[in-house]
């Protein structure tokens, strides 16, 4: 509260500086009860800060009494925020700081801390980077690379930020290219006993502080060696770095620009002496700030978002929201490229069960036709019966009429012509059914392609055991090395197959078990392929295997006499035969046929 | 009782003109007098009851009536007619129905002649048989029909084996009476005894007994 009447009552007094006589402001002044605030930056804790700077502060008050100059003593974040606040109207503070607050506040340096050990140059600020004597195997700064390290804090400006920014001269990124920094805080005398101790590999400290402590006794040099050493001409201390400005004294924007020059010209007055603070002209701080501008930090930190890492730091929620939606994104796509996957997946494998249904259905109708056409080859049905029947029955009753009215002696010309013709007007009939039959045989297109008929044997084997309740034991055998392409059209010649197989299996019905075995052989000789299906049925005698290819020939009870004749046809239009005869053992028929084969060459 | 062929008449119903034809022509070959139908809608446009032995040749397939068809309405009309079925291969259910409604016979196609005329021949000989029976059975009926009131009364129990005496009480008239009036039934139906006069009685109506 009291700040921020001082702040105000200071705006006004310059208001009125601009109207009023200077003396009028300067007694108006001095009956501010605060008086002129010096923030200071205590790093080594209010104690040392007040033994430090108190000489400052009494020479002022001596020099420019009634302006109530006194000590404030911060933090970092302390002075930044007073200074935010302008609660302080004198700044000192390290040269990092100042450099940062310079840039952030518009603060104006009066003076340089004149230091008894400065250079020529006054500069007197440095890093020195210490190992142990022993570790030869750390000569330069690049030898960090890898190894550990002590500082006084990431923000320290002789403590780590000098160093540092050497190291990245050197090669080696402080930040990610050793193993370990600790960061061991005040004071720094703490970083000297981590080395010495073993606890890290290497320790940066403000130049002087081990020449120092040597004084002092706590060390003994000998014991430490320093990297990359250099000396600066004037300079005592060894250092690992070049030297800056010391610490600088700055007004704030606030302060009466007649006061601060003022108090420039006590400060400069101040006399020199050893361990005596002085105070010299303000000196360049440009090093300081190229060196945060190398290292990324301070007024240059925001070169850090630069970088890939630095933007990841800074926009880290963000990014991390971001590589959320990202991965959502992939998943989602990832996703959707599974389900499209697998629905088309789906979709092809519905196409292929389809398909392979609408195969199977072809596959069934194709056998379904087979089976008809074999069950009019080889067994009745009614209408076909009754067809064949009618002519047949006409035939037969008219020859025996013919034979009772010649026996009855009462056989006329006219009867006899009547009977002719119509004898032989119903056998044409009945030869136009068996041609009906024989066309419904041969319904199918001509179709000669090459066909491997062993397949076709296979099949038949599988459909005559498919159709039968028990069917006896068919043994398929095979020509080695033969090649069973055929050209014809394999349907019919399956029909074929199967009527002669079943023929097969008629003829040993009823009979052991080791004369109902059906043998289909496949050989070749010459240019044509030979199929013969081998019973040990029953056998057929001379006179029945010389009818046996008559249409309506028949040793079935049920049969029709017209299954051999067509399978005859069949073959023979394909330009091969078909023949029966007994076995060499007199047991059981063997019927061959031959079909051209297919030469894989033409 | 014995019919020359020639007054027999076999009638053929097939829808198969070259097999009418031919059956005709072994038929006529033994003399049977054969009438040919192309359809069994036409046989019954035709039909007369028969008044000579005849037989029918029916094809049990046709096209429009069948066969069985065919029987079954000669059934319902009452015409006593011996039927003899042509079938085929696989009619072996329609066989059995075309027996179990009163066929004389079936002959599957193709034939041997023989069988065939065999069958016409045992058919027609039935038939002769069928009408020798209807022939009696109208002659008793006309004599039955002479009897007066109270004679019928008295025939019927006296066909039952009843005594006079039983008869006399159960249609309150006198013995002697029961007596003339069987001396009368006796006459009228030219017989001798109770057992032939039952016999009549049933042969004319085989529910006079009930």
């Amino acid at each position: 509260m009291a700040a921020t009447v001082r702040v105000r009552s200071g705006k006004t007094g310059r208001a009125l500086c601009a109207l009023s006589l200077a003396a009028f402001v300067l007694a108006a002044r001095a009956v501010n009860p605060e008086g002129i605030a010096v923030g200071v930056f205590a790093f080594q804790g209010e104690r040392a800060a007040i033994s430090d700077w108190s000489p400052v502060i009494d020479h002022l008050n001596r020099e420019l009494p009634g302006h109530g100059f006194h000590l404030r003593n911060f933090d970092a974040d302390g002075l930044r925020e007073a200074i935010a606040a302008r609660q302080v109207d004198l700044v000192i503070t390290n040269p990092g700081y100042y450099v940062t607050l310079e840039s952030q506040f518009g603060l104006s340096r009066i003076a340089t801390l004149q230091s008894p050990h400065a250079a020529r140059s006054g500069q007197a600020l440095g890093s020195v980077v210490l190992v142990r004597a022993e570790r030869t195997d750390l000569v330069n700064l690049r030898d960090l690379a890898g190894r550990s390290i002590a500082a006084v804090a990431p923000e320290a400006f002789g403590g780590y930020l000098i160093a540092a920014r050497e190291m990245l001269r050197e090669g080696v990124n402080p930040e990610s290219a050793v193993r370990e920094t600790r960061f061991l805080g005040l004071p720094m005398t703490r970083i000297v006993d981590a080395v010495k101790n073993r606890e890290v590999d290497a320790g940066i400290v403000r130049a002087c502080l081990p020449e120092q402590m040597s004084r002092e006794g706590q060390i003994r040099m000998e014991e430490f060696r320093v990297l990359s050493p250099r000396r600066v001409d004037g300079f005592d201390c060894v250092l690992s770095s070049p030297l800056y400005p010391d610490w600088p004294i700055a007004v704030t924007r606030d302060i009466d620009p007649g006061l601060a020059k003022s108090v420039a010209r006590v400060l400069l007055s101040m006399p020199e002496g050893q361990d005596r603070v002085s105070w010299s002209v303000p000196l360049d701080y440009q090093p300081v700030l190229e060196l945060y501008r190398d290292l990324r930090v301070g007024p240059y930190a925001y070169l850090r978002d630069i970088t890939p890492e630095g933007l990841a730091r800074r926009f880290w929620p963000w990014l991390l929201g971001l590589l959320a939606l990202l991965a959502g994104w992939i998943v989602h796509t990832v996703r959707v490229e599974h389900l499209v996957h697998r629905r088309t997946r789906e979709l092809n494998d519905s196409l292929a069960a389809r398909e392979a249904a609408e195969r199977r259905v072809r596959d069934n109708q194709d056998r379904m036709e087979h089976l008809s056409r074999l069950s009019i080859l080889g067994e009745l049905s009614g209408r076909l019966a009754h067809e064949i029947n009618q002519p047949l029955t006409s035939i037969g009753t008219y020859a025996n009429g013919l034979l009772r009215r010649d026996a009855a002696g009462t056989l006329t010309p006219e009867a006899l012509r009547e009977a002719c013709g119509e004898i032989a007007s119903e056998a044409e009939r009945a030869s136009g059914v068996v041609r009906r039959i024989r066309h419904f045989a041969r319904k199918r297109a001509a179709v000669r392609e090459p066909v491997d008929v062993f397949r076709l044997v296979e099949e038949a084997q599988r459909m005559v055991a498919g159709m039968l309740v028990s069917c006896p034991q068919i043994v398929v055998e095979c020509e080695a090395g033969l090649e069973c392409r055929a050209l014809c059209d394999g349907l019919q010649i399956q029909q074929v197959l199967l009527n002669l197989i079943k023929n097969a299996i008629d003829a040993s019905r009823g009979l052991p078990d080791d004369r109902q075995v059906i043998r289909v052989r496949l050989t070749r000789a010459d240019s044509r392929l030979v199929v013969q299906v081998v019973d040990r049925g029953a056998g057929l005698d001379a006179a029945q295997r010389e009818r046996l290819f008559e249409p309506f020939f028949t040793t079935k009870p049920d049969g029709l006499g017209l299954g051999l004749p067509i399978c005859r046809s069949i073959i023979e239009a394909h330009g091969g035969r078909l023949w029966a005869e007994t076995n060499e053992d007199g047991v059981g028929m063997c019927f061959s046929f031959q079909l051209p084969c297919h030469e894989s060459s033409a | 009782m014995n019919h020359p062929p020639e007054d027999c008449v076999v009638h053929v119903v097939d829808d198969d003109a070259a097999l009418r034809r031919a059956l005709r022509f072994l038929l006529d070959s033994v003399g049977w007098n054969v009438r040919l139908y192309a359809s069994a809608e036409e046989f019954l446009d035709a039909l007369t009851p028969p008044e000579t032995p005849s037989c029918l040749l029916l094809d049990i397939r046709m096209p429009a009536m069948s066969g069985l068809e065919l029987q079954q309405v000669l059934s319902e009309r009452g015409i006593a007619l011996p039927i003899l079925f042509l079938t085929g291969h696989a009619d072996v259910s329609m066989v059995v129905q075309a027996m179990k409604s009163g066929a004389t016979d079936f002959i599957e196609k193709p034939f041997r002649d023989q069988v065939l005329l065999d069958a016409v021949a045992a058919a027609v000989r039935r038939s002769a048989e069928m009408l020798a029976d209807s022939g009696r059975r109208e002659g008793v009926r006309r004599r039955l029909q002479t009897l007066s009131p109270r004679e019928g009364e008295v025939a019927r129990l006296v066909a039952l084996g009843e005594p006079n005496k039983v008869i006399a009480a159960a249609l309150s008239i006198s013995e002697k009476t029961v007596h003339i009036h069987r001396q009368h039934v006796m006459e009228k139906m030219g017989i001798s005894s109770a057992a032939e006069l039952a016999r009549l009685m049933l042969l004319a109506d085989p529910s006079a007994l009930d």
